[in-house]
């Protein structure tokens, strides 16, 4: 049809976000769960403080359970996924049945990966069918409108937990120049003002990590 | 017994279509839930030439129907000449008087007709249902198919069959038929109607936009839809997925918030295709269904093809006094519900129960049909390695372009409950692929 719903550029929008948020969380847990494995004193505490979560956990164990898998919990791993999920569902006409069904492959591997004795094998499956989600919606969704609405919300999001963690300056200034370009193609509204101010701030001396965040979050 | 290579493939095939979200969602303790639609392997096998005598009798059925609507919301003759009393069209709650003189885009009523079947023991094949406002089911066997063909290449390549990936294509050919000029939509109240795979997979496959109430708006008497940039785009041909009351506020259910206030204006002025039409509820009504074979004679002169579950009225004396002399034999079902819902059996009722509902009977006679309690032909469904007999029914889909076209497949519906009759899936039943031979 070439026209898009309001709704519908909103649920690509989250889409985007919240794929991304699944497989930036997913992989920094199967790094931390990595560290934890040799460490004495708990650091979960640092990982919730990093990506500005609650800590509601109380202890490593509690962390390593929970935060995946914990659809009660809305910062959860599989609560994002979720999320995704909701989104996508309403978007089959916009993105096919086969890039939904990466989507919902992911929750099927995380729902198995609970009930794993070696989960974070299959959170790397989850973590594929994200992959192939945003492959495939690049390689079969006709509309460039459509993808670069996904993308949109995927590069903001990126950025947004980038800065969260502190990454390094190059990776910051490699994902502000991929938001300004795709923002500019997506057909979004949006301030270009505050990507004036990203390329600048990814740039100073001094990274204001906070001020990034914030200019990202309200770049829409 | 089933020399199908497919049958090795049912868990595959339950895996794909999980995969590909065929669920349908289901309300339980207030509380939505998706769940997977069970499919067994096992198709029901239909002979070209029973499908040949069976879509002479759809299309013989289908054309008596819209005929009776037509005539139903302008002279009616059909009451004038004592066919069907007064009392079935006025009191039903599928008429609704919005409609009368207002006459659809090429006078169009039911641009899809699902039309519910059985097979008895006898082979013979009885309508037990018409479904003329809102069918659903045609995207599970369409997809089934796709998922089978994928799974088990050999069981197609040695059955020779009608492919019934086509009904894409035939329902887009019944909305372009009708549309009026601009974008054909297809009309869903949202993500938690039980529908609503179905809703989104159809819309995928024809081409057709997915919408919801919010995001269509009338103006100047058209109908438009709201791009996300503010522009609007007229729309001329809506498949709405809602049922009528639903449909707009400001001319049917003043409650209703999934609907666009004014569309009803619309579609009288001619400046939209409503597919189905409005008003079509008083075909699906289970008491105007006893008079389909007697529309068949009155519109078209011709004697029906297929046959009626063997149907009493208790509204006629006689009718009742049969009714109760034969109580326990008979299926009772309440004219205004749908979904298995409504539908009891005689011989299943308590003493009490039984006092109870004669009563009630007695007192709405109108409200209610009795049938003979058909002895459906049993259909095997695998249960591990073993092949069980259950109970199943036919959805067929008639879809109405320049000509009637019966869709070759169907949706085969099976009772998982050895001692159930009731199919719909909201009650736990399973389906089937339904293979028409194309030799």
């Amino acid at each position: 049809m070439g026209v898009i719903s309001v709704d519908n550029a909103d649920r690509l929008y989250w889409l985007g976000r919240y794929t991304e948020r699944v497989y930036t969380t997913l992989r920094l847990y199967s790094k931390s769960f990595d560290i934890m494995i040799d460490e004495i004193t708990d650091t979960y505490q640092a990982f919730c403080e990093m990506i500005d979560i609650p800590d509601i956990y109380g202890s490593k164990d509690k962390f390593r359970r929970n935060y995946p898998f914990d659809e009660a919990n809305p910062d959860s791993i599989i609560s994002n996924l979720l999320r995704a999920y909701d989104n996508a569902v309403e978007l089959r006409e916009e993105i096919g049945s086969e890039a939904l069904s990466y989507v919902q492959l992911a929750i099927y591997s995380m729902n198995k990966a609970k009930i794993s004795k070696a989960p974070l094998i299959e959170m790397q499956r989850a973590m594929d069918n994200i992959l192939a989600f945003w492959g495939i919606a690049d390689d079969s969704i006709d509309s460039r409108e459509v993808r670069n609405m996904i993308k949109t919300g995927k590069r903001i999001e990126r950025l947004d937990l980038y800065a969260r963690l502190n990454m390094d300056r190059k990776d910051l200034v490699r994902e502000v120049n991929r938001l300004a370009y795709r923002i500019t193609v997506s057909g979004l509204s949006y301030k270009k003002e505050n990507i004036k101010m990203l390329k600048e701030l990814v740039e100073a001396p001094q990274i204001d990590y906070y001020k990034i965040v914030e200019m990202a979050e309200t770049v829409l | 017994m089933y020399d199908l290579d497919l049958l090795e493939h049912t868990d595959t095939v339950n895996e794909l279509l999980a995969r590909y979200g065929v669920k349908f969602g289901i309300y339980k303790n207030n509380e939505f839930k998706e769940q997977l639609f069970p499919f067994d392997a096992i198709p029901r096998k239909i002979e070209k030439k029973e499908f040949d005598y069976l879509e002479k009798g759809l299309k013989q059925r289908v054309a008596a129907l819209n005929l009776f609507l037509k005539d139903i919301y302008s002279k009616k003759e059909i009451v004038k000449d004592g066919i069907v009393p007064k009392d079935f069209i006025f009191a039903s709650s599928g008429y609704m008087a919005e409609c009368e003189g207002v006459t659809p885009i090429k006078g169009i009523y039911s641009h899809i007709s699902g039309i519910d079947l059985v097979q008895g023991r006898d082979k013979q094949w009885y309508v037990l249902e018409d479904n003329l406002r809102v069918p659903s089911g045609a995207s599970y066997p369409m997809i089934a198919r796709e998922l089978c063909r994928r799974s088990s290449p050999a069981t197609f390549e040695t059955n020779k069959l009608e492919d019934n990936r086509n009904y894409p294509k035939l329902l887009r050919q019944a909305m372009d038929y009708v549309n009026v000029g601009g974008h054909t939509v297809i009309l869903t109240p949202g993500r938690y109607n039980a529908a609503y795979f179905e809703h989104s997979y159809l819309s995928e496959k024809t081409g057709a936009h997915l919408v919801t109430g919010a995001e269509l708006k009338v103006e100047d008497d058209k109908l438009y839809y709201v791009s996300y940039d503010g522009k609007l785009e007229r729309v001329g041909a809506l498949y709405r997925r809602i049922s009528d009351e639903y449909l707009d506020p400001m001319n049917f259910n003043p409650q209703s918030v999934i609907g666009i206030p004014h569309i009803f204006d619309v579609f009288r002025k001619g400046n939209v295709a409503l597919i189905n039409a409005p008003g079509n509820g008083i075909g699906d009504d289970k008491g105007i269904y006893y008079f389909v074979p007697k529309m068949i004679r009155y519109y078209l002169n011709e004697e029906p093809v297929l046959n009626n579950a063997p149907t009493y009225l208790p509204f006629y004396e006689e009718d009742m006094k049969y009714v109760l002399e034969h109580f326990d034999n008979l299926v009772l079902k309440d004219v205004a519900e749908a979904g298995g819902y409504g539908v009891v059996f005689g011989n299943s009722m308590t003493k009490e129960e039984k006092e109870k509902f004669i009563t009630l009977l007695k007192k709405e006679p109108r409200r209610f049909i009795a049938q003979e309690v058909i002895d459906f032909m049993d259909i095997d469904i695998l249960e591990g390695n073993e092949t069980l007999p259950r109970k199943a029914d036919l959805r067929a889909f008639v879809l109405m372009a320049e000509e009637p076209v019966v869709w070759k497949s169907g949706l085969t519906r099976f009772s998982r409950n050895p001692d159930s009759f009731i199919v719909n899936s909201s009650q736990g039943g399973g389906f089937k692929d339904t293979w028409v031979l194309s030799q």
